[in-house]
């Protein structure tokens, strides 16, 4: 059997071999050409391509349609993985929401550090919180400064962050700061940027509510809260934090001041009040502690005479 | 007989070029038109060398070398390399058939291999020798891989849809006559 083969390829063996032959050296040639001279043959495989890929084109469109028809219907066979990754997604964005709050807040503190006078009339006087009120449904700190360093009824305190409370009991050395969130605290505010004015009422609870809006269509979640200075309980414009909504669907402010580490509190000295000691009369601010002093040209007389 | 013979192997030779069509035009899809780290089987590759040891008179030098060279014109590789290392694959292959007629799929198998991974090989040696810029290795270790898994695959769909058998005693050689 091998044997009539082999004679079989007596003949046709050489043939074979020289075509086969002649077809490498046809297309080792043909890749050394193009190795050479490669926009040539570049052209000419345009032209192929050219020539080819249109005589194609009556079914791509039709089958790319049917495959990404097919692809769509898998999709929806993988929605609930889809699913599961958007919610891994959204942790990670949370992730990054909180790092820039952090940074926010790291911000407000170096601002804070540089000593940004936003009103020339606000110095303030840092104390260190030395106790907390001891009890649940009192929020309130202990600061270690007091009327020995000038605190006065009804100051502000802050942390580098945001208001946190209102001086209310000043001993000799220690001063209790009432924070925004006792049931006793009430804080009249400004909602930016509607501008709206309400209060904030503390009720015992890390979120105080917000009532009396004026228009409540005009704030949304994320709005910020700001002191108004109304009534003069505080100077204008301090932060407090930012408008949130409940899931019942009630204004809350979820506070800016850092009420887990309160460390540092400043307490700014604000004369500006009034004191409603005299109800018939005109409520005027009263005058600056340092206006200038009528005896002054006599001493500076001294002065130049000594 | 012996004409209906050769229809036949007109029409088997006409069936490899519409199946090679066919892939090409698979790969042509637009379907991917991101970069992507992974790659499927050479299947035109799995099913000239099926073809070429189990009925070499379907797959002349010619229409392998044909396809070839069609493939790599189309698909923007360097023309001419990758269609001579698979033609001279295929000759060689073609060359063990009576050896490997006696032998078991696993032998063919192992004999595919190694002329697979010798292809790549001289393929890659050729271009990186004239600096052509090549696809990365991991991308082409994996093709020859996948290909070498699919190749029982195709050598069964062969066997069973296309009637791609190995010449047994009794059938006709290309000339028609008994072997």
């Amino acid at each position: 059997m091998a044997k009539d083969r082999g004679q079989g390829d007596d003949y046709t063996g050489p043939l074979k071999r020289l075509l086969l032959g002649v077809v490498v050296l046809c297309l080792l040639g043909l890749f050394l050409v193009w190795r050479i001279d490669s926009p040539r043959v570049e052209r000419f495989r345009a032209q192929v391509v050219d020539r080819v890929v249109p005589s194609f084109d009556w079914a791509m469109a039709p089958v790319t349609g049917a495959v990404n028809i097919l692809r769509d219907f898998q999709s929806y066979q993988r929605m609930y993985h889809q699913n599961q990754e958007l919610r891994r997604e959204l942790q990670q964005m949370k992730a990054w929401k909180e790092a820039a709050l952090q940074l926010e807040q790291e911000n407000a503190r170096l601002l804070d550090l540089n000593n940004v006078q936003l009103d020339p009339r606000l110095t303030y006087v840092t104390g260190v919180v030395m106790a907390d009120s001891g009890s649940p449904f009192r929020q309130s700190v202990l600061i270690n400064v007091g009327a020995r360093d000038g605190i006065m009824d009804g100051w502000a305190a802050m942390d580098g962050l945001g208001l946190v409370g209102r001086i209310s009991g000043v001993g000799r050395n220690t001063a209790r700061v009432i924070l925004l969130t006792d049931t006793s605290s009430r804080v009249p505010v400004t909602i930016q940027p509607s501008g709206q004015q309400a209060l904030l009422i503390g009720d015992n609870s890390a979120a105080p509510p917000i009532d009396f809006i004026e228009n409540p269509d005009q704030v949304r979640p994320g709005d910020r809260i700001m002191t108004s200075g109304d009534g003069g309980v505080f100077p204008a414009g301090l932060l407090i934090g930012q408008l949130a909504e409940d899931p019942g669907g009630r204004m809350r402010v979820r506070i800016a001041a850092d009420y887990e580490r309160l460390e540092f509190l400043r307490v700014l000295r604000s004369y500006g009040h009034e004191d409603l000691n005299d109800p018939g009369h005109l409520i005027a601010p009263m005058l600056l502690p340092d206006e200038p002093d009528p005896d002054t040209p006599d001493t500076a007389e001294a002065a130049s005479n000594g | 007989m012996a004409e209906r013979f050769i229809q036949r192997y007109w029409l088997m030779r006409a069936l490899y070029l519409i199946l090679c069509i066919v892939l090409i035009f698979m790969h042509l899809l637009p379907l991917d038109t991101q970069p992507s780290n992974w790659t499927g089987p050479d299947l035109v590759l799995a099913i000239t060398f099926v073809w070429v040891l189990r009925r070499p008179e379907y797959v002349p030098v010619l229409l392998i070398a044909l396809v070839a060279l069609g493939m790599d014109l189309l698909f923007q590789r360097p023309p001419g390399l990758w269609a001579a290392c698979v033609v001279m694959g295929a000759e060689t292959l073609r060359n063990r058939v009576p050896t490997l007629r006696d032998l078991s799929f696993a032998a063919e198998w192992a004999s595919v291999a190694s002329t697979m991974v010798l292809i790549t090989l001289a393929y890659r040696l050729v271009l990186s020798v004239l600096m052509v810029d090549q696809a990365p290795l991991g991308l082409s270790l994996m093709q020859l891989l996948f290909t070498l898994m699919v190749y029982p695959v195709v050598a069964f769909a062969s066997g069973t849809l296309m009637g791609v058998r190995r010449a047994t005693p009794g059938d006709l050689d290309a000339n028609g006559r008994r072997i």
